[in-house]
């Protein structure tokens, strides 16, 4: 499958690898214009400041957690709309489980920290299996479904926090999410590796070419002799997993669970994922692309506000970039008559 | 503060008026019912304000109702409002979500004989019952003071850095009637602080993740950011938290607005100078009692105003400061 880029001539071959790393052009191009406005205006410079690193690199951290599960469901020409309130479900949970083991077993404090963390991640099973076996079993198009779950993910979670936020007060867990490891933040090296265990599991693995597979055409998947069924449960069950790590950490970046942590993250994640060079209609798409995505916003949002462009005029530039982003990708497939970048 | 316990006595004089009326309204056959319709029903202020009605429904012996929309949205409260209305409740409580798109959704209620009671929001210009416009009709108006909100914030928070330094708003959304009020008065307070210079305000669309990054891009461009006003809850939070990756937690004062309970730690370890709680309770409570004084036959007064407490590290163990923490229960 991941064939096509070596088969035709040179000069293609060449453009589908400048296409794979669009995103990361786009990076560069961004962190360019910042760095040059930052130096004109302030005399500071954007990029080559450890400070300025650390803060995106943490901003970037929850929409990614977000669009690595995306990217699987994106890839297998499906959405999850459910993942904003299944993080926050998973935040909630997280709070109250650390909570109560500590308050009401008497644990310490790293181990009610650890219950929390795999309590609001174990929750995310629920809403995950839902949707997958809405999807595959019961057929409801994975819009309409997550949509659903989106609700349901949103209630529950708004029930268990009584309609406010659950404070958390516990040291291990506060330090998870803000503490530093030789100067880069714990929340950056946590999402590094979930990075590489998604990309292992997305070009490596027999799951990930069968994601792949699926997303180019469901019914020559099926022939071939793949478990859609199966693979289309997995695949909204990592999305949901993931959904739940990002809870978890959220809850201890912020000492506190709250149900709408993921809401304003869903759009970003969606976002990222088709900066970062993912077809909508399935297929394509890799995690270096979702890496870089989520970069772009975060260098975006933050860029804006460091350079102090009027905030009305930031909403409009993120708008802008995400439609610049997607229309150079139409282009790019319309050349490249097709080829898909894998 | 002075202000708050003015608007004690008035309460206090609504609610004996609808008081006085219990003993012939207890032998009355029918209870009364009164509705509640909030802003949205997920919001920690809402839910206390929900509490506040209650307390008062229950001393005068009366019934509440409790529905609302999940999100902040005009088309999701007015399907709720109109099948709150099919109920035919004896009043209706409401926090409208738009100044003017539900003046004739209530219009309709009200010449059905339902009095309304605006709580928190308001239709038209907030004043009412004055005989002219449109959106005069509701009995009254009862609410804080956002405008006054600000300017406590800015004054508190001015006081804390000594009158100077270079500060900023972190905001939810714009157009959102209290928090731009909350907004208006923090920038008119602090032009009578000339030592204060108040940075452009970012907007963080009610994200934490986003309002800590705002922070830090700010201090990365100002490295001598003094204040930051935190406008609501997660632009608050969120500010906290940036400030707190940047290393300058304590050396940069925040001022945040509302009062869930982990505000007490975070006022105890420093992470917030200062915030202002509102008394949603309150306004539940007297919301109620106007309403049921309106029912009953009593006058009531069309505006009543709650007031605002500035809880501190060094006093949030008073009970008489942390009884307007928000709550649930």
């Amino acid at each position: 499958m991941a064939e096509p880029a070596t088969k035709g001539p040179a000069y293609t071959t060449i453009l589908v690898r400048i296409a794979e790393l669009r995103a990361w052009l786009f990076l560069i191009v961004l962190i360019v214009f910042f760095e040059t406005w930052a130096r004109l205006a302030y005399d500071v410079s954007f990029v080559l400041n450890t400070y300025n690193l650390q803060s995106i690199s943490v901003f970037a951290t929850a929409p990614l957690l977000l669009a690595l599960g995306q990217t699987f469901v994106i890839i297998s020409a499906g959405i999850d709309l459910s993942l904003g309130f299944v993080m926050g479900l998973a935040s909630v949970i997280a709070a109250h489980t650390a909570n109560y083991v500590q308050a009401v077993l008497g644990l310490p404090p790293f181990l009610s920290m650890m219950c929390g963390i795999l309590a609001g991640i174990a929750i995310t099973f629920f809403p995950g299996l839902v949707n997958g076996w809405l999807i595959a079993y019961l057929r409801v198009p994975p819009f309409i479904g997550t949509l659903g779950m989106y609700g349901v993910a949103r209630g529950s979670a708004y029930l268990f926090a009584g309609g406010m936020t659950i404070s958390i007060n516990n040291d291990w867990y506060s330090a998870i999410g803000n503490d530093r490891f030789f100067g880069v933040p714990l929340l950056v090296i946590l999402t590094a590796i979930a990075c590489i265990i998604m990309h292992y599991y997305l070009s490596q693995t027999r799951f990930g070419q069968h994601t792949y597979a699926m997303g180019a055409s469901q019914a020559a998947a099926r022939r071939a002799g793949i478990n859609v069924k199966n693979l289309t449960m997995k695949i909204y069950l990592l999305s949901a997993l993931m959904a739940g790590v990002a809870g978890a950490l959220y809850t201890g970046r912020f000492t506190a669970g709250a149900p709408q942590a993921g809401e304003p993250l869903l759009l970003d994640s969606i976002a990222a994922v088709v900066i970062g060079g993912a077809s909508l209609f399935g297929g394509s798409g890799n995690i270096w692309g979702t890496i870089a995505g989520s970069l772009v916003i975060a260098v975006i949002q933050y860029g804006l506000v460091f350079i102090n462009v009027e905030p009305f005029w930031q909403f409009i530039a993120v708008g802008a970039v995400i439609i610049i982003s997607v229309l150079v990708d139409q282009t790019q497939r319309r050349f490249l008559g097709g080829r898909q970048v894998e | 503060m002075d202000r708050r316990s003015l608007m004690k006595i008035v309460g206090a004089a609504s609610a004996a008026a609808g008081l006085g009326m219990l003993p012939g309204k207890a032998s009355a056959a029918e209870k009364v019912t009164i509705a509640l319709v909030p802003g949205l029903t997920a919001d920690g202020f809402y839910v206390t304000m929900h509490r506040g009605a209650e307390a008062a429904a229950k001393a005068v012996g009366a019934d509440l109702v409790y529905q609302g929309a999940s999100e902040w949205n005009v088309s999701l409260q007015v399907p709720v409002l109109e099948a709150v209305i099919a109920r035919r409740p004896a009043a209706i409580l409401i926090a409208p979500t738009d100044k003017t798109q539900l003046v004739q959704p209530l219009k309709k209620a009200n010449d059905a004989g339902i009095p309304i009671v605006c709580v928190d929001t308001f239709i038209g210009n907030g004043i009412f019952q004055t005989g002219s416009g449109e959106a005069d009709f509701p009995i009254s108006y009862v609410a804080s003071d956002n405008v006054l909100g600000g300017r406590m914030a800015a004054r508190a928070l001015a006081k804390a850095l000594d009158g100077k330094g270079k500060v900023y708003v972190s905001n939810t959304k714009p157009n959102v009637s209290t928090t731009d009020q909350r907004e208006e008065g923090f920038k008119a307070e602090m032009k009578n602080f000339s030592g204060i210079q108040v940075l452009e305000t970012q907007f963080n669309d009610d994200d934490a993740n986003k309002a800590a990054a705002q922070v830090q891009a700010v201090i990365g461009r100002v490295p001598d950011l003094a204040g930051v006003f935190g406008a609501n809850l997660f632009s608050a939070g969120g500010t906290a938290n940036g400030v707190k990756q940047a290393g300058k937690a304590g050396k940069i004062k925040l001022a945040g607005f509302d009062a869930p309970e982990s505000i007490v730690a975070q006022l105890k370890d420093g992470t917030f100078e200062l915030t202002i709680a509102q008394h949603p309770a309150e306004i539940g409570y007297f919301g109620f009692m106007a309403a049921y004084a309106q029912v009953t036959g009593n006058p009531v007064p069309t505006a009543i105003g709650t007031g605002f407490t500035v809880m501190t590290a060094a006093n949030i163990d008073d009970p008489k400061v942390a009884r307007y923490l928000y709550k649930s229960s």
